[in-house]
């Protein structure tokens, strides 16, 4: 049972090593590929849920640790050790961004049967790789390692937009991805140096105790929020989202929006909170205002846009910015709301992204205004499109609702004025949410654009399946996801 | 009698290069065949100058009067140089034999400065190490001129052979102060001298300090680094590629292992002086090498300024003065030649048939490489690893290298170059990145006939997937190299 993380570690990078050796020839081998990258995530999927199934959500020790020596150099005689070693484990919090990232892999791979034609082997194998970076990242517990892992998904992710990206503009979309990311995140390595000179190592567990004085806290907290800003994406360094959403194929999408984004807020909850309290109180008014110009201004934004992908990609930036409030709230609720809306939301943005995807499949155009009275032509798919919407608006009954809910309610704790504001972009969001369903769904079959239409096959169908699941069992009995959460989130406030 | 036992590799590498000289004059009547056997036989003496290395019976010694001297430095770097030039000499088989320049004199001469770099990097007094470097330097001013009726290759050994004699003379100029000044030229003896009460207490004589700046002038000019680096761009271009592969890894390699005895040792007490000098450099190298790459479209010149930003990068090593710093320092030369290993084998080995019958067409503009994720999947994904890893993406192994320089030059407080060092790999990514763009982005806008690359050797091959596999596995297991470098450090500065 304790070598089970391992597995579902390294179990998807073993498959994309067998991978290596398939060949990629006729239609029948990459019917093959597809298969066998698709069974042995759904295993790693399957597995990772036992992780739960063993979890013991009465404590907030970290579950399932293994330690392997890494490297230590000797360097300075007089002083401690200095070293790093793989150090894996989860708690509460990253118990479920585990079981997304393996949850989404599947249907990454599923979401490309028919519309991958060129290099199938090289598709399953980047999206196998990238889940092991993505598991990676949310259970090492050494804040080397951490930036390590959080900074190789750009290879994959980089790869993925560019070579799988439908339009022209995908290069320039990449490139910002690429730049951006690792413009704010080289500014945290200088900050892990730092504290790993300070404290020797870089074990989580050890930095945790450490205390750092207030005004080394600042700079280090900044740091740290430089790239987590950008992997957020708070407001003023969110432009790569938009364009990276936009020209990445359909399961480029579904992982940005379902677990990178995650990255940023994981990074403020695991590190930035604990390790640096007082710089976190400090700071939280900032954060409050750029989040709140975030919810805003983005909401707003996705009003005025024509293009069906980066309306969603906004309203992921607005949802992003939710949790950060949340976050910052520093009590309970507020952090336990911002978790449940993480993995909501991981479910939510992922499935609209898969609807678009759909919808682009068919007419290969994501323009509004091509988009018409699909309801005639797609009534399956209207009404599965109509529950992700309702959902992204956070109707009672789904799970975001309990995560906004709690959010709100934590936030109005420590600042009634935020939780006001905050709370206009719920109205901003059903605004924009049901404006554009409005405009795909109703309204007159725009038949000149529109030649060719089927509704939702069976393979797509089963695919939107445990989404729908998924949010209606987060939102209908939230304390099964809220239990394993309960101890560390107790614990990190402390 | 002790001494020649101890020198035993560089005298049998000496006498090896000899022999091939007489054998190959004698029987230099079929060139074409010479020109292979030649090849083999010296790649066979480098293996075997290898083995005496690693065998060799006696660890620590000084020798010749005390000019000299061997430890686990000098080990460390030998073995380096013996691997890189066997590296090098392997991937270029096919190169040479393409070429059609039958001149196996180039064969010779490249082991005799192999051989001249061994004891360079074996000296311990200011007369061997000039005079090593002298015999070095010779032997590449005929290589860069080796292509007689070629313009640029004329050029090129014209400008290395007037600014390397230029630098030589600063150099000379700098030991005869020194050497007027202190009266002494072992390293030990100005070891000795730079920690007594006189410099400790009083101010620097005038002549001391630009004997040393002279010096450190001369050293920047042999490793291109910054305000001397006019040459390296040109020379690169203009000399045949595996001569510019030779002298763009091998002699740096040994340059900075001579001059970070002599810096870092005997000029220790004088850390104040040269120190500002690299820090500028540095500085200037860093920033220059990032900017100026972007704009190349050349394959050797972008190589050539991409050396030039790593070199800055390496001269961060150099400033911290600790232990640490060296070892980082020597991680870095070990996994730069590696990665520039790669780079190489694949300038070497990347034709184009542009049509039957006219000679087959090296690679040199970068947009040449279009399409090569097409043609050459694997090829294309090794050299994605490799430009990935010279970014600095984590979890290759450039990434590691990095993160250790810029540790150490935290823990030496040297904040500035470490935020410089780090924003310009940011920057760097541009172009390298650019390579992975090229290769798998863009869409062909040539024939079928005009994409096909003919098939590498074997051994460039071999070389690629070796750098490939230790730039992807090395992040697993680093210790061992951290381990030797840091012996090998400790046995500079005891």
């Amino acid at each position: 049972m304790d070598y089970l993380l391992i597995f579902v570690l390294l179990f998807p990078l073993f498959s994309a090593f067998l991978l290596l050796f398939f060949p990629d020839q006729s239609k029948k081998h990459q019917l093959l590929i597809k298969n066998f990258a698709l069974q042995s995530s759904l295993i790693n999927f399957i597995a990772s849920l036992f992780l739960w199934v063993g979890f013991d959500s009465s404590t907030a020790k970290f579950q399932y640790m293994s330690a392997f020596n890494w490297f230590s150099s000797l360097a300075s005689q007089n002083e401690p050790i200095y070293g790093s070693s793989f150090v894996i484990g989860i708690d509460g919090i990253s118990l479920f961004f585990v079981i997304l990232a393996t949850f989404l892999t599947p249907v990454c791979i599923f979401v490309g049967w028919s519309s991958i034609q060129r290099y199938v082997k090289e598709y399953c194998i980047a999206f196998l790789v990238l889940e092991t970076f993505m598991i990676a990242v949310f259970c090492t517990l050494d804040l080397l390692l951490f930036y390590v892992f959080f900074e190789s998904v750009l290879i994959p992710m980089f790869i993925i937009i560019g070579v799988w990206g439908s339009r022209e503009r995908k290069i320039r979309a990449a490139y910002q991805f690429f730049l951006y990311t690792l413009f704010g995140s080289v500014l945290m390595l200088l900050a892990i140096l730092f504290i790993f000179f300070q404290a020797g190592t870089t074990d989580l567990t050890i930095l945790l105790t450490t205390d750092f004085s207030e005004k080394r806290q600042l700079l280090l907290f900044l740091a740290f929020f430089a790239s987590f800003a950008v992997k957020v994406p708070m407001v003023p360094v969110h432009i790569w989202l938009p364009e990276a959403h936009v020209e990445a194929p359909t399961a480029g999408s579904v992982i940005l929006a379902g677990i990178l984004l995650k990255l940023g807020t994981y990074g403020f909850l695991r590190f930035s909170i604990p390790m640096f309290p007082q710089a976190s109180l400090y700071f939280a008014p900032l954060i409050y205002a750029m989040s709140l110009i975030a919810i805003v201004y983005t909401s707003l934004t996705t009003l005025r846009q024509v293009d069906l992908k980066k309306i969603i990609a906004y309203s992921s930036v607005a949802h992003m910015n939710f949790v950060t409030i949340g976050l910052f709230s520093l009590n309970a609720q507020g952090i336990e709301g911002s978790i449940l809306l993480m993995l909501s939301h991981g479910l939510v943005s992922p499935a609209l992204f898969l609807c678009v995807g759909a919808l682009y499949d068919r007419h290969k155009t994501r323009i509004l205004r091509y988009y018409g009275g699909c309801v005639h032509a797609m009534p399956i798919f209207s009404v599965l499109f109509l529950f992700f919407t309702m959902a992204n608006i956070s109707l009672p009954g789904t799970s975001s609702f309990v995560g906004e809910f709690l959010i709100l309610v934590g936030v109005f704790q420590s600042n009634s004025f935020v939780a006001i504001v905050a709370a206009t972009g719920m109205v901003l969001g059903a605004a924009y949410a049901l404006w554009l369903y409005n405009r795909v769904v109703f309204g007159h079959f725009k038949a000149p654009y529109i030649s060719y239409y089927t509704d939702l096959n069976r393979r797509e169908f089963v695919m939107f399946f445990p989404f729908i699941l998924g949010i209606l069992w987060m939102g209908i009995t939230p304390n099964v996801f809220l239990d394993p959460i309960h101890c560390s989130v107790a614990n990190l406030i402390q | 009698m002790i001494d020649l036992l101890i020198i035993f590799p560089e005298l049998f590498l000496l006498n090896a290069a000899i022999s091939l000289l007489v054998y190959g004059v004698t029987f230099q009547v079929e060139k074409k065949t010479i020109l292979s056997s030649i090849g083999i036989l010296s790649l066979c003496s480098l293996f075997l100058t290898g083995l005496l290395l690693v065998n060799q019976p006696v660890n620590f010694s000084n020798f010749f009067f005390y000019s000299c001297i061997i430890d686990n430095f000098t080990f460390f770097f030998k073995i380096t140089i013996i691997v890189s030039s066997f590296i090098v000499l392997l991937m270029s088989r096919k190169y040479i034999k393409e070429t059609r320049v039958y001149a196996f004199e180039n064969l010779i001469l490249v082991l005799l400065a192999v051989s001249t770099m061994m004891i360079l990097v074996s000296a311990y007094d200011l007369l061997p190490l000039y005079l090593a470097i002298e015999l070095q330097s010779l032997c590449f001013y005929v290589l860069a001129a080796s292509k007689r009726n070629s313009e640029f290759s004329t050029e090129a050994g014209l400008k290395y052979f007037l600014l390397g004699a230029f630098s030589s003379g600063i150099l000379l100029f700098g030991f005869s102060l020194i050497y007027g000044f202190t009266g002494m030229t072992n390293f030990e003896d100005l070891a000795k001298l730079s920690y007594t009460q006189i410099f400790l207490d009083s101010q620097m004589p005038l002549s001391m300090t630009i004997g040393i700046i002279f010096i450190a002038v001369g050293f920047l000019f042999k490793m291109t680094a910054v305000p001397f680096h006019m040459w390296a761009p040109d020379v690169y271009e203009g000399s045949p590629t595996y001569i510019t592969a030779f002298f763009a890894i091998v002699p740096k390699i040994a340059i900075l292992g001579v001059f970070l005895r002599l810096f870092d040792l005997s000029l220790h007490g004088f850390f104040d002086q040269w120190e500002t000098v690299f820090v500028l450099s540095s500085l200037a190298s860093m920033l220059l090498g990032s900017v100026a790459a972007m704009a190349q479209q050349k394959l050797k010149r972008l190589l050539a300024y991409s050396s030039i930003g790593h070199v800055g990068l390496m001269f961060i090593g150099f400033c911290c003065g600790t232990i640490e710093g060296v070892q980082a320092l020597l991680i870095y030369i070990v996994v730069y030649m590696i990665m520039s290993c790669g780079l190489f084998a694949l300038a070497l080995c990347l034709q184009k048939n542009d049509n039957e019958d006219s000679e087959t067409q090296f690679v040199q503009s970068i947009s040449q490489l279009a399409s090569l994720g097409k043609t050459n999947p694997i090829l294309a994904f090794t050299f994605t690893i490799i430009m990935f890893s010279m970014a600095g993406i984590p979890p290759l192994a450039g990434f590691c290298s990095k993160f250790y320089l810029f540790f150490a030059a935290l823990s030496s407080s040297l904040y500035l170059l470490a935020f410089i060092g780090v924003l310009t790999s940011v920057i760097s990514c541009f172009y390298y990145i650019r390579f992975v763009k090229i290769m798998y982005f863009q869409t062909e806008t040539m024939s079928l006939k005009q994409k096909s690359f003919s098939t590498i050797s074997f051994e460039s091959s071999a070389v690629l997937a070796m750098v490939g596999i230790f730039l992807v596995f090395f992040f697993i297991y680093p210790s061992p190299l951290f381990l030797w470098t840091h012996k090998t450090a400790i046995a500079l500065c005891f």
